[in-house]
């Protein structure tokens, strides 16, 4: 059967009506936040760090901000988007609809992918307009925001179809996402941390994704090999959380009786 | 021979827990019949609607929709089903006309023809003073006709309509029974499951009751209510509500 593109279109625009409810939330809010970092790394405590890699400290930390802010909007979209249509109950319109597994998750990404390049070229657009960062590469950096939203889009479905309160909505936030992008290299470089600690910086994904975004923006990467690997773990992750929605969807995890 | 609207072969649902909700119910139903589906609260009708409809997996059993097999060909057999469910499950902040608008969406129809069928049935079922208010901010009864036009709005061949006139009042109920048998006069097949059994009795052809998740009766409207004690008796000795010495009617007593 062919793809249903209309049922596929009226998924994203329900859940971008849903979205424009709580505009503030949604986009404001991160926009905000990063213009209280560039004040904050830039005008304030940023002045009495050294150059990190000839970039000012500002031009460094925001894109491990703007990062951290597409983790934060995809898994929030994701997971509110996935668990109240199941509280509410009205995950069953499309249950009932003529619409593949396939349609309803990449209707639920397409739409996460579009809150975050809003909330991304928002601060981007910020952080130019204050002088605080550039675009080295468009397509590099559209590759890792993209990226990034499907990896935390996935993960944002596989919570909102397991949870069955919101406190389990935010545990995965709480014990893992603000954990390990605390230490994942946002703030620091990994030049900076003692031997031992590098390896877990190594071994954390975050690492790969603050440092691709900030390569895109302003060029610099802490580690040469990092921007490949980091490739190849956005691209594995996405697969493999694919696969796992995917076959959650097919068996009716958290969404049939 | 004439291809069943809905087909329903050794069906057995089994939710996690273990609970058996529905035990190898089978049934069929006519193209073109109005079909009653009774039973007490928690005999398996809803669940039954449910694994028709793909709300819930089916533990065993086929169901076909017109000879198109619901699980395997899920897509092409939900085209051709409508459902109102007992339960709202509905965005509350939506409003009617986006509900409407959006189900069409989802079941492929294109702008202009969601938009000539929102506000056909907007008008048919008397919402258009609502149609643009919160779906949470409407009365009982308005909330259920938002309910029968989602289900309504892409045509389907077999409409479901799972307790449709509980909550709402005397006229929306008479409104909605002569819209019914309208639809069902120009073919459209239609499941209904109610509680008030002079609504199936009003309505429907053929009449199937169930309990423990089996079928316990199954008739014409027409042979069952000539029983003694009419719909009500057969409907309480088939569920075991009642045993057959105390339904039985007074002699001389009409039904």
């Amino acid at each position: 059967m062919s793809i249903n593109w209309v049922g596929l279109w009226t998924i994203i625009r329900r859940e971008f009506s849903r979205i424009m409810r709580v505009p503030i939330q949604a986009f404001l809010a991160p926009w905000i936040s990063a213009l209280l970092f560039i004040f904050i790394f830039g005008f304030v405590v940023g002045k009495r760090f050294p150059p990190i890699g000839g970039h000012r400290y500002i031009e460094f930390v925001l894109p491990g901000v703007l990062m951290l802010n597409i983790v934060n909007a995809a898994f929030l979209q994701s997971t509110s988007q996935t668990y109240f249509q199941r509280f509410l109950r009205y995950i069953e319109e499309t249950l009932v609809a003529p619409l593949s597994y396939i349609e309803m998750i990449v209707g639920s990404l397409a739409m996460t992918i579009v809150r975050t390049v809003i909330t991304a070229l928002g601060i981007l657009a910020i952080g130019v307009a204050f002088g605080a960062t550039t675009v080295d590469s468009v397509p590099e950096f559209l590759f890792w925001v993209v990226g990034v939203s499907v990896i935390f889009g996935l993960l944002g479905i596989i919570v909102g179809l397991w949870s069955n309160n919101f406190e389990q909505l935010t545990m995965l936030n709480v014990f893992f996402i603000t954990p390990l992008s605390m230490v994942g290299g946002v703030f620091n470089t990994v030049n900076m941390l003692p031997g031992w600690l590098k390896w877990l910086a190594y071994a954390n994904p975050f690492f790969y994704f603050a440092n691709g975004v900030r390569h895109s923006m302003i060029g610099y990467s802490d580690w040469a090999e990092a921007l490949p690997l980091g490739v190849a773990v956005t691209l594995g992750l996405s697969a493999v959380l694919l696969l796992i929605v995917w076959r959650l969807y097919a068996v009716g995890y958290g969404l049939r009786e | 021979m004439t291809t069943p609207a809905l087909s329903i072969s050794h069906l057995r649902k089994v939710y996690r827990g273990g609970l058996v909700a529905v035990d190898d119910l089978s049934m069929e139903i006519a193209p073109g019949d109005f079909f009653g589906f009774l039973g007490p609260n928690g005999a398996g009708k809803s669940t039954t609607i449910h694994c028709v409809t793909g709300i819930a997996t089916v533990t065993s059993g086929t169901i076909r929709v017109f000879g198109v097999d619901a699980v395997k060909d899920y897509r092409e057999a939900r085209r051709l089903i409508g459902l109102s469910p007992q339960m709202f499950n509905v965005d509350p902040f939506a409003t009617p006309r986006q509900i409407i608008d959006w189900m069409g969406g989802y079941f492929g129809m294109t702008a202009a023809d969601r938009k000539r069928r929102t506000d056909e049935l907007i008008e048919r079922f008397g919402l258009r003073d609502h149609a643009d208010k919160r779906f949470r901010e409407l009365s009982g009864g308005l909330m259920r006709r938002v309910i029968l036009c989602r289900a309504l709005v892409h045509d389907p061949k077999l409409l479901i309509l799972d307790e449709p006139t509980a909550g709402v009042d005397v006229e929306l109920r008479r409104d909605l029974w002569r819209y019914l048998q309208e639809l069902n006069r120009d073919g459209k097949t239609i499941l209904l499951t109610s509680h008030y059994l002079e609504e199936v009795e009003r309505l429907c052809k053929t009449i199937a009751i169930i309990a423990r998740g089996q079928i316990v009766r199954q008739g014409t409207k027409d042979e069952i209510v000539r029983e003694p004690g009419g719909l009500e008796a057969v409907y309480l000795r088939a569920t075991g509500a009642e045993p057959d010495h105390v339904a039985a009617p007074a002699a001389g007593a009409g039904r």
